[in-house]
């Protein structure tokens, strides 16, 4: 199968968009690389306090005009970027694989999810409507409005460098806000892509800015009196340590979402032939960087048999899978995306196998890469059996393919296991018990959980829920709560006299 | 060549239309009394690919096992449109509905191993072997 065209060409350098202008960065200039072929395929500037602020300021300066205009008129230029986003659904999908080195069908489904939150932001009209009660008192009427409060700061991750921004942007400027997005510097085509689209839609300038950069953009969005809030996704030591206080200590609204160590519970009832697929997508899919992976397989129950047949099933799977650049359209896992991530991810197996966990599949070395690429950033998936609760590999996120498999005897110890975590993210479990199921749903703390679900993530028109270590916060992002996030209640009060 | 993921799957069946496409319009070159029809289906062929990458783009999100959807061996539904100078309208038709079996099972197949997992693709892999039921009655009239 033939490797698809690269849609990046050249080494173009990402810009700033700021007030409505393509601006090239004042900072130091990094490379962009490509983790599957290990070419540089572009370059980004790291931005200066001088430049965030100027691209606040002009936020602040669009936002006066911007929430005046309608909310149908508003949602226009949503429509029209929806509309782009669909025409060009091919080529901000290579993107996506070029810079990050994803599988092209795990880029699809990253633009399709970010779409997703542009269509369900076009319902802003009925989305953003108040409430009113008439006659609280007699000849008094009560309603509430929802007003938009001015710029937000939108940080993105590395690893869903065009969706995730989606979370956030679409609701913000939907509701009358303006925005600055931060994406990551290790990929920041996917978002300069999504800017572009924004710009031939017509945004006025200053409604959506986009500055990339790394911690002094984050200081100078924390820091700026005019940022009203921030809504980031990243690892959870940036999001207590820096993110939330600095929301806190400038009176900024916050969503914060941080990382996981999702564990996926194994009922001996599971159907075994379709829960399998589900494991290879959620442990390995995203060469496991993602927040909703499943890191610890949780097998319940004493039946050898069952335990030794599931865990062959899914070690034959996982071996023979195709390994190398996500435009190559057979291959099912991706690099990690650099090589300093890929040496964390080997660090985390060999402290799981010191603490006692055993190999059943050793995917430190890649193996065969499809096309030939250097191994730079490549890991096979890896299979550690043995490992127990208070491991490392099971307390701590790896972000990285990698699966330990645990053994206890009942549903309780397997949920008391996900309670344990220092993460609440995306725990799931695998059976055809209805009952199992709903102690499961019930019992475990888990902001999103997974039933036969091993990826669980919400759509547009649900939150992205998750709890503690993995989320500080109230509101989430997307959907509804994304709505209340990014606007102030009022509440009035008429009585004519 | 084991195909696996989706993307490599509906590529490979983007193939299988397109070349049965270019194989209809030789025959229409070659029996100018049978143009229209066989212009249609490689009309109709092109709007399948069509349909199929609709219905592939719609349903993808990254929560599903789209690189684990399918298990299928392309050369079991490869083809060849070779036809020898000088055949006749029954020994084309008769290769054409060899090609449709091979694309038909091709879909049959893919729709099975990819039911619980991409929703409308398998529905529409479905659509497209009822579509070509009246293809097939139209050759089998020509042979």
């Amino acid at each position: 199968m033939a490797v698809l065209e690269e849609p990046i060409k050249g080494v173009p350098t990402a810009m700033n968009y700021i007030d409505g202008e393509w601006v090239e960065s004042k900072g130091e200039v990094i490379d962009v690389v490509n983790p599957a072929t290990c070419e540089t395929i572009g370059k980004v500037g790291i931005s200066t306090k001088e430049e965030i602020d100027s691209a606040v300021q002009a936020a602040q300066e669009a936002y006066y005009d911007w929430r005046r205009t309608p909310a149908v008129t508003r949602c226009r230029y949503l429509y029209r970027l929806r509309e782009l986003l669909e025409e060009n659904f091919e080529e901000v999908s290579r993107v996506q694989t070029q810079e990050h080195g994803k599988c092209i069908d795990e880029s699809r489904g990253e633009t399709r999810r970010g779409i997703e939150n542009v269509e369900v932001a076009c319902g802003i009209p009925t989305l953003m409507m108040g409430d009113s009660s008439e006659d609280i008192a007699s000849g008094i009427d009560e309603y509430l409005i929802r007003q938009p409060l001015g710029p937000f700061g939108i940080i993105g991750p590395f690893n869903f460098p065009f969706m995730i921004p989606l979370w956030s942007a679409p609701y913000a400027v939907a509701t009358g806000n303006t925005v600055i997005i931060k994406p990551s510097s290790e990929v920041p085509f996917s978002q300069t892509k999504i800017t572009e689209l924004a710009e031939e839609a017509g945004f006025p300038p200053g409604v959506w800015n986009m500055v990339h950069g790394g911690r002094t953009v984050v200081s100078g969005m924390l820091e700026h009196p005019d940022i009203q809030g921030i809504t980031f996704v990243g690892s959870t030591p940036v999001m207590k340590d820096v993110i939330y206080p600095g929301c806190g200590n400038t009176g900024k609204r916050c969503i914060a979402q941080g990382g996981a160590a999702n564990i996926l519970v194994i009922m001996p009832d599971c159907n075994v032939d379709a829960t399998i697929p589900g494991l290879m997508t959620s442990f390995f899919g995203n060469a496991g960087q993602r927040c909703l992976a499943g890191q610890t397989l949780v097998m319940v129950g004493e039946d050898d048999a069952f335990y030794n047949d599931f865990v062959e099933k899914v070690t034959d799977r996982a071996e023979n899978m195709r390994i190398g650049y996500g435009l190559d359209e057979s291959v099912q896992m991706g690099p990690v995306r650099d090589a300093k991530k890929k040496e964390s991810i080997l660090n985390y197996i060999e402290s799981g196998l010191k603490e006692g966990a055993t190999l059943r599949l050793d995917g430190r070395k890649a193996g065969e890469i499809v096309g030939g690429y250097p191994d730079t950033c490549y890991l096979g998936p890896t299979i550690m059996e043995n490992v127990e609760r208070e491991m490392r590999v099971v307390r701590e996120e790896i972000f990285g393919p990698t699966m330990g498999i645990m053994r206890v005897k009942t549903l309780e110890d397997a949920i008391e296991v996900c309670n344990e975590s220092p993460y609440h993210n995306g725990h799931a479990i695998f059976t055809s018990n209805g009952k199992y199921a709903r102690q499961f749903q019930y019992d475990v703390i888990s902001g999103n959980v997974g039933i036969n679900i091993g990826i669980v993530a919400p759509m547009a028109f649900f939150p992205f829920s998750g709890m503690a270590g993995s989320f500080l916060g109230v509101l989430h992002t997307q959907g509804k709560e994304a709505v209340r996030f990014f606007t102030e209640s009022k509440v009035c009060i008429h009585r004519w006299l | 060549m084991n195909l696996r993921t989706a993307s490599e799957t509906l590529s490979f069946i983007r193939e299988l239309e397109e070349k049965a496409a270019a194989f209809y319009e030789e025959l229409a070159k070659r029996f100018p009394e049978n143009e229209t029809d066989f212009l249609a289906f490689a009309k109709e062929n092109r709007k399948f690919n069509k349909q199929i990458q609709m219905a592939y783009q719609s349903v993808i999100t990254d929560a599903i096992e789209g690189c684990y959807a399918f298990n299928m061996e392309g050369d079991d539904y490869a083809f060849d449109t070779d036809l020898p100078e000088g055949a006749s309208l029954a020994e084309a038709a008769a290769k054409a509905l060899a090609i449709e079996e091979k694309i038909l099972n091709c879909y049959n197949v893919g729709a099975e191993q990819s039911s619980s997992l991409l929703a409308d693709v398998p529905r529409n892999f479905r659509i497209v072997v009822k579509k070509r039921n009246k293809r097939l009655e139209k050759l089998k009239s020509l042979t």
